[in-house]
């Protein structure tokens, strides 16, 4: 490469650059430490106001039809937001969001291993709970709050 | 009969500041890279909707922060820079 093409390519002269001193550098240093002070503090005052709550009440299914042990898949709290019912044996009944904390995919109940399990990336869920038992999800499943109505069961909220 | 141009000021730093300001700089980073440890940890509890605990890691940030405000005083105030 030619000594003209590489000054064309690049059209810096050294004299024109400007110097950063290790003080200057020990400055923005600081500067960058108080941007990432502030975006905890953010983080922890949307916290403590935390109010995300997604949904309206509405009726899922009669808990007649979804026997121990099984699930019902529906969507809540929009038309897209796939999520599950599970009626677990005791006789409890739970719902999740279907969408896994690690990246989205979608997560099916398998009764006959006791888990909740995301084929993406295998991760998997305590279905009592919602909590990450394996895998790469870090968080728990967004819970759905249930209220039963006589014979139907009824979603009350989101909650993440 | 002119005098003698004056020799250049010498700003190089005395001995050892260098390193002081180095020191300085190395402790900040590592500290630096704690503080974004712990905006991850915030940011996992908030999306988790367990934020109401992070208010303590915003403490430990802070404390950081103010300890880099309160060093590069000291550092500008000890090791002043040459001027000529």
């Amino acid at each position: 490469m030619s000594p003209s093409r590489w000054r064309t390519e690049f059209p810096y002269h050294w004299d024109a650059d400007d110097l950063v001193t290790r003080r200057d550098l020990l400055q923005l240093s600081v500067l960058a430490s108080g941007a990432l002070f502030l975006g905890s503090l953010v983080l922890a005052v949307l916290g403590r106001l935390d109010r995300r709550r997604r949904g309206t009440r509405r009726r899922i299914v009669r808990a007649a039809e979804v026997p121990e042990g099984e699930r019902f898949y529906f969507s809540y709290p929009g038309a897209d937001d796939q999520a599950m019912l599970l009626h677990l044996p005791g006789g409890r009944f739970v719902a999740y969001s279907q969408k896994c904390t690690h990246l989205a995919c979608a997560v099916y109940y398998q009764p006959e291993r006791k888990r909740l399990f995301c084929p993406c990336h295998e991760g998997v869920f305590d279905p009592e709970t919602g909590e990450p038992t394996a895998g790469p999800p870090q968080r728990r499943l967004p819970r759905i709050v249930l209220a039963r109505e006589g014979e139907w069961l009824v979603a009350v909220e989101e909650r993440p | 009969m002119t005098a003698p141009p004056a020799p250049p000021f010498d700003r190089s730093a005395p001995p050892g500041v260098h390193a002081l300001v180095l020191a300085a700089l190395a402790i900040g980073t590592l500290l630096m890279a704690l503080q974004l440890w712990i905006l991850t940890v915030g940011l996992d509890l908030y999306l988790a909707g367990r934020g109401r605990g992070s208010w303590l890691l915003a403490l430990v940030s802070g404390l950081i922060f103010l300890g880099g405000v309160l060093g590069v005083r000291l550092v500008g105030r000890v090791l002043p820079i040459p001027r000529g």
